[in-house]
């Protein structure tokens, strides 16, 4: 079991089972404004397998395209999954918020046609094209 | 030793585009944070972050859906309530600045990371793979 929390730890999950995709750093635009970092980094997991044990009202979520409903933690602004209406079984989740090792490392980088321009790719994971050029907005 | 690069502006929003800023002119060194609290905060493996001055930085709308975290005592975390993007940050001891979270950015900010910090606290399922200097904690003092 994997166990994970927001930042200011009022929101926890229980994830039992392990991650279901491959681990990626997620560079297009949206996956970057969500984290306000340099990219998201997000795995599949099993909807079913995935519980909130804690600060349940705490949950929002913002609708960034149609259907694609992004989890955050309104008391700390904390990004922690996504789920796809088109998916449901499915969610997105944010590594990010782990409190365990899920025993696995990132495998690839996705959407790298939407890389910021600060980030210099020097692993030698996958590089998946996609997405539109820094600066712009589009469907990603 | 130039620490700083100017730009003549830049832009930022929050994913959603309620929360939107400028900076007026240049930006410090980029730090990636690899802390408990940044990894949490962004979902990611480390935060990305630049120290503005405070008097260059300009809120331009979404000023009501401002939500803050502090995260240690007078450092605050401001992210956007409606989608839960984070912006920037405020640290009560060091009033004169805001650190910019880089992911709001729309233009390249000109500069460069220069530093991994907090890697003591790095994620397990991450690895560095760049060559940039790498602080257990924070950087010993400039």
């Amino acid at each position: 079991m994997l166990e994970g929390s927001c930042a200011c730890g009022k929101i926890r999950y229980e994830l039992h089972g392990n991650l279901v995709g491959p681990v990626g750093h997620c560079h297009c635009w949206q996956c970057r404004k969500h984290s306000g970092a340099s990219f998201g980094t997000t795995s599949a997991i099993r909807a079913e397998a995935f519980r909130v044990i804690a600060g349940e009202p705490l949950l929002s979520s913002w609708e960034s395209s149609p259907g694609i409903h992004r989890f955050f933690a309104s008391c700390c602004g904390t990004p922690i999954f996504k789920r796809r209406d088109d998916f449901p079984s499915l969610l997105g989740l944010r590594l990010g918020t782990l409190d365990t090792d899920p025993g696995r490392t990132v495998e690839e980088h996705i959407f790298v046609s939407s890389k910021a321009p600060w980030v210099e790719l020097c692993d030698s994971l996958p590089q998946k094209p996609g997405g539109v050029p820094f600066g712009r907005r589009g469907e990603s | 030793m130039p620490t700083r690069t100017e730009v003549e502006m830049s832009t930022g929003s929050c994913l959603c585009g309620s929360v939107r800023f400028e900076v007026r002119g240049s930006f410090g060194p980029v730090r990636y944070c690899h802390c408990t609290l940044c990894q949490r905060s962004t979902g990611s493996a480390f935060s990305a972050n630049s120290r503005v001055r405070a008097a260059d930085f300009e809120l331009l709308a979404g000023d009501s859906l401002i939500s803050e975290y502090e995260s240690s005592p007078g450092a605050y975390r401001i992210f956007c309530s409606r989608c839960g993007s984070p912006v920037f940050a405020r640290v009560e001891s060091d009033p004169a600045f805001v650190r910019v979270r880089l992911g709001s950015l729309h233009e390249d900010p000109g500069v460069r990371p220069s530093a991994h910090v907090w890697v003591g606290d790095r994620a397990a399922w991450f690895e560095i793979a760049d060559e940039l200097p790498c602080f257990s904690t924070r950087p010993p003092a400039a």
